[in-house]
């Protein structure tokens, strides 16, 4: 089990990685759009379409990330009462499972909405990409967002330990 | 509206249960609009708002503020920005805590985050001040008011989505911030100044400067100027001049603010690959956890839409016959007492999708709205018992209580409620600026 | 009473919230002796997910800009086209009867109930610069909508700048855009007065904007069926259509008064010379276009000619 969230871990460097380039590849165009339509109004014409697949990309590449090291923000209010009462791990268990379970409902529905967007021929202005080929991205992160937030919830219910020495490794 | 005001209450109750808000949002949202339409409905709309949200063009501001900021601060321009203002003032009584307050302001001109610049000026600041002896109540509670400018000095991510949510224009808002983040740090300066007069052995004076030791210590700012000049500058037109033209919206200033920044800090060397990547890492990150607190609350801003709140509360407010001014007061009170248990964002999310139909029906202007709503968000962040600036402060600090500091932000909070009541009554104070910025 | 929730994405006080929308429920009620009403909300979603909402009952009823959903709609570029005589009333009936006859076929809008069709009216070009001539329009930085006005843009050569609507009128005062093309009466619910001080006119139009109004069908069926028949002949279709087409017209009216009193606001109509010189552009766009619409599977010319006719027989009387 240990080497396997280990395994977890270092794959987690992938979809990173992919938001990282496409972050600062976001942040290359916006500067060339800019110039080149400030000193020779010749605008990148497709920079709106590419900026919005960009951020569904730096998104959704980043949230099963950010959902795996629980780096949700969230409000730690009564976090001293719980740990008073010993009810953290049964609390954060049940919660995470749960935030992980409510995804799979609007999942399903954006996988659905994606054949939609490919049965009607839906591609953007410029490029004529195809519309569902994002929306597609956006559905598979979606379910890894829901499993990697499943199985955490389940484990720091369940194996807290395991979670903890594969932390440290 | 009571079934509104259950929803609220079972976010309330999730909240504090440590789900993240994004999801204690979408789940109540979710069920709530479901119940009001039907379950294929709402999964339908929450699926929509996730693809669409997620591929908003206006949202792309977002990441590009956070990388401006983070790359400036790999640049070591915060350092540089204290030494100045050091240089100028660290020579008065309470002169590095005035310090401290100055280059907060000056650091909330390039970062668009309140804790990000509590946290930055933290590192710099406090070993300085704990060195000449100041009180640590003065000393932490200057860096926690402080890095509460970072939202109000544009760049700002709570005006950002304050004008997402709400389709208020975000360079007016920007520059709407101007002269209330300027009175701001004129009147921490003040409360800086009442500290030591209360208690002069907490701000002891430092050594005064030399003028070559001040000149030196400006050329280290010049790159903060540039980089203000050049966003800000964009934004409001003034870079309109031949040769250059630059003119731009606030997503293409953000972009360029990022890239400038990336360029002064590779410029001025030691900007290593790791560090590159490290930046790059937890803005995609940073960006996806804001992300998903949009659309958690779009989700449940919907559902407040459709079992008809706004509507209810306009009735409501009609039918008791209350004054706009009335209104609007009482509003900030509730905004006052919600930010002792909230932080920024959250309380934005859950309050605006409310409240703002109501302000802008009864003729208030939504630009002087979400400058108020930014300065009770930056007094909640040093409220009690919940300020998250404070939290940051003793997280980065660490031997020192919440109650010192709590305490010594006391004359500060009360400087902010004076602000506050000034910007309510003198609407041009916001309004003046954006007002020129028309052709 | 049943009352059906309204999707809108439109700024509240625009024209087809507070004229065309407010006045299909008016005349629902009216049909239907007030078993129906509707109600509108706005900003549920953007844009391009009203369809959706529709179809999967998140709301009633919808109204979509075509345009903003490119691949999916080819046959509503029609009405879209530069060179029709005649106001958006006139349009937008001709536009429901061309559906009818042939549009209909391609099935564009499969999914959901389609309520009623609207163009708004005769494009033009508001920029910040002043514009006398065709010629001026090389290189202008201009906000455009989709569908054919991307395509009259290219042929004017323009610099296509892609901002969604709302964010029309910081484009323009920022600088970062030096024009828009929009139709009149957008001159009101975009404060162009302020921003975009100068109009260059063409007679018909640049382009035109293609709009529907779309229903749950599942909704539609729920309801009983008295009420189904009377919507179904006396709001849906051709009435809902030239109503909407009406307040189109009202605006787009209004909007010319108001520059018009504006003193530092200009009309510049095109010389005959650049009528002329549009005319052949207008041809080669309307070309690619019908052909576009013929590969669909539909007689592009028949229907073209259709319109064509129905408005200049609405334009002579
Ligand atoms: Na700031
Ligand atoms: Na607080």
């Amino acid at each position: 089990m240990i080497p396997l969230i280990r395994l977890m871990r270092r794959l987690s460097v992938l979809p990173v990685l992919l938001a990282s380039v496409t972050l600062f590849a976001l942040m290359v165009l916006t500067f060339c759009d800019v110039v080149l339509r400030s000193a020779f109004s010749a605008p990148i014409e497709a920079a709106t379409e590419l900026t919005r697949i960009a951020i569904a990309i730096i998104v959704f590449a980043s949230l099963p990330v950010l959902s795996g090291r629980g780096g949700h923000i969230a409000v730690d209010l009564l976090d001293p009462i719980f740990a008073r009462l010993h009810l953290e791990r049964l609390r954060d268990g049940i919660v995470t499972t749960l935030s992980g379970v409510m995804l799979l409902w609007p999942a399903w529905r954006i996988v659905d909405l994606a054949e939609r967007a490919r049965s009607y021929g839906d591609v953007t202005e410029y490029l004529a990409i195809p519309v569902s080929t994002v929306t597609w991205f956006i559905a598979i992160m979606t379910f890894l967002t829901a499993a990697v937030l499943i199985v955490r919830g389940l484990m720091i219910w369940l194996a807290p330990r395991l979670l903890w020495e594969a932390g440290h490794d | 509206m009571t079934d509104s005001l259950i929803g609220f209450a079972a976010v309330l109750v999730l909240v504090l249960l440590r789900m993240p808000i994004a999801f204690a949002m979408g789940l109540v949202g979710l069920v709530g609009y479901a119940l009001e339409t039907n379950f294929r409905g709402a999964i339908s709309m929450a699926a929509r708002l996730v693809i669409d949200t997620s591929q908003d063009y206006g949202l792309s501001v977002v990441p590009l503020f956070i990388l401006m900021g983070l790359f400036v601060n790999k640049g070591g321009i915060s350092r540089e920005l204290y030494q100045v203002s050091n240089a100028f003032l660290g020579h008065f009584r309470g002169g590095l805590a005035m310090a401290t307050i100055v280059a907060c302001g000056g650091f909330a001109a390039i970062c668009g985050s309140s804790l990000a610049t509590a946290a930055t000026m933290s590192k710099v600041a406090m070993p300085e001040m704990r060195k000449y002896g100041y009180a640590d109540s003065l000393s932490t509670a200057s860096i926690a008011a402080g890095g509460t400018l970072g939202i109000l000095i544009p760049p700002s991510v709570i005006l950002v989505i304050y004008g997402l949510l709400t389709e208020t224009s975000i360079g007016q808002l920007f520059i709407a911030g101007i002269i209330p983040g300027a009175l701001g740090i004129l009147f921490y300066l003040a409360a800086v100044y009442i500290s030591v007069l209360r208690n002069p052995a907490a701000g002891p004076a430092g050594p005064r400067a030399t003028w070559g030791q001040r000149l030196a210590a400006l050329r280290g700012v010049w790159s903060v100027l540039l980089l203000f000049g050049l966003v800000i500058g964009g934004l409001y037109g003034a870079l309109d001049v031949w040769p250059i033209h630059l003119t731009f919206s606030p997503t293409e200033a953000a972009g360029m603010g990022a890239m400038g920044a990336f360029l002064i800090a590779l410029a001025r060397g030691g900007l290593t690959l790791a560090d590159i990547r490290e930046v790059l890492e937890e803005t995609a990150l940073t960006t996806a956890s804001l992300f998903a607190v949009l659309i958690g609350a779009w989700i449940f801003s919907n559902f407040v839409n459709i079992a008809g709140l706004p509507e209810a509360l306009a009735n409501g407010v009609m039918e008791m016959g209350l004054a706009p001014w009335m209104v609007m007061a009482l509003i900030v009170l509730i905004y006052v007492a919600l930010g002792c248990v909230f932080e920024s964002l959250s309380m934005l999310l859950l309050t605006v999708p409310i409240f703002f139909p109501l302000v802008t029906g009864m003729g208030f202007n939504p630009v002087w709205f979400g400058i108020i709503v930014v300065v009770v968000t930056e007094i909640s962040l040093i409220t009690p018992p919940v300020g998250l600036n404070v939290f940051i402060l003793k997280g980065v600090v660490g031997n020192v209580s919440t109650a010192t500091i709590f305490r010594g932000v006391t004359p500060f909070w009360m400087m902010d409620i004076l602000r506050l009541l000034l910007l309510l009554l003198i609407p041009g104070l916001t309004l003046f600026l954006p007002s020129q910025m028309l052709p | 009473t049943e009352t059906l929730t309204i999707s809108s994405w439109l700024p509240p006080t625009h024209p087809i919230n507070t004229g065309m929308l407010e006045g299909l429920v008016k005349m629902m009620e009216e049909a239907t002796d007030g078993q129906v009403t509707g109600e509108i909300k706005l900003g549920l979603a953007p844009p391009p997910a009203q369809m959706d909402l529709v179809m999967d009952g998140a709301a009633d009823m919808t109204v979509i800009f075509h345009g903003y959903q490119p691949g999916r709609f080819i046959g509503t570029q029609l009405i879209e086209l530069p060179g029709y005589p005649g106001n958006a009333e006139a349009a937008s009936v001709a536009y429901w009867h061309v559906q009818k006859a042939f549009l209909d076929k391609l099935d564009e809008h499969r999914g959901v109930k389609l309520i009623a069709l609207t163009t708004h009216g005769p494009g033009q070009i508001h920029s910040s610069k002043e514009i006398n001539t065709l010629a001026d329009l090389k290189g202008l930085k201009t906000r455009l909508g989709g569908g054919v006005s991307a395509e009259v843009g290219a042929e004017l050569g323009l610099v296509g700048i892609q901002v969604p609507a709302p964010k029309v009128y910081e484009t323009l005062a920022s600088g970062a855009a030096d024009a828009v093309a929009m139709n009149m009466g957008e001159r009101v619910s975009f404060k162009l007065n302020e921003v975009a001080k100068n109009v260059y006119e063409m007679p018909g139009g640049f382009y035109r904007g293609s709009f529907a109004v779309l229903m749950s069908q599942e909704r539609f069926d729920s309801l009983p069926e008295d009420v189904q028949k009377a919507l179904d002949e006396k709001v849906f279709g051709e009435p809902a259509s030239r109503m909407m087409g009406a307040v189109w017209d009202q605006s787009d009216n209004d909007a010319r008064a108001a520059t018009e009193a504006a003193a530092d606001n200009k009309i510049v109509t095109a010389s005959a010379e650049d009528q002329a010189a549009f005319a052949e552009m207008a041809a080669r766009v309307r070309e690619k276009v019908l052909a576009q619409i013929s590969a669909a599977g539909i007689d592009a010319q028949a229907a073209y000619d259709m319109v064509m006719t129905e408005m200049t027989a609405a334009a002579g009387n």
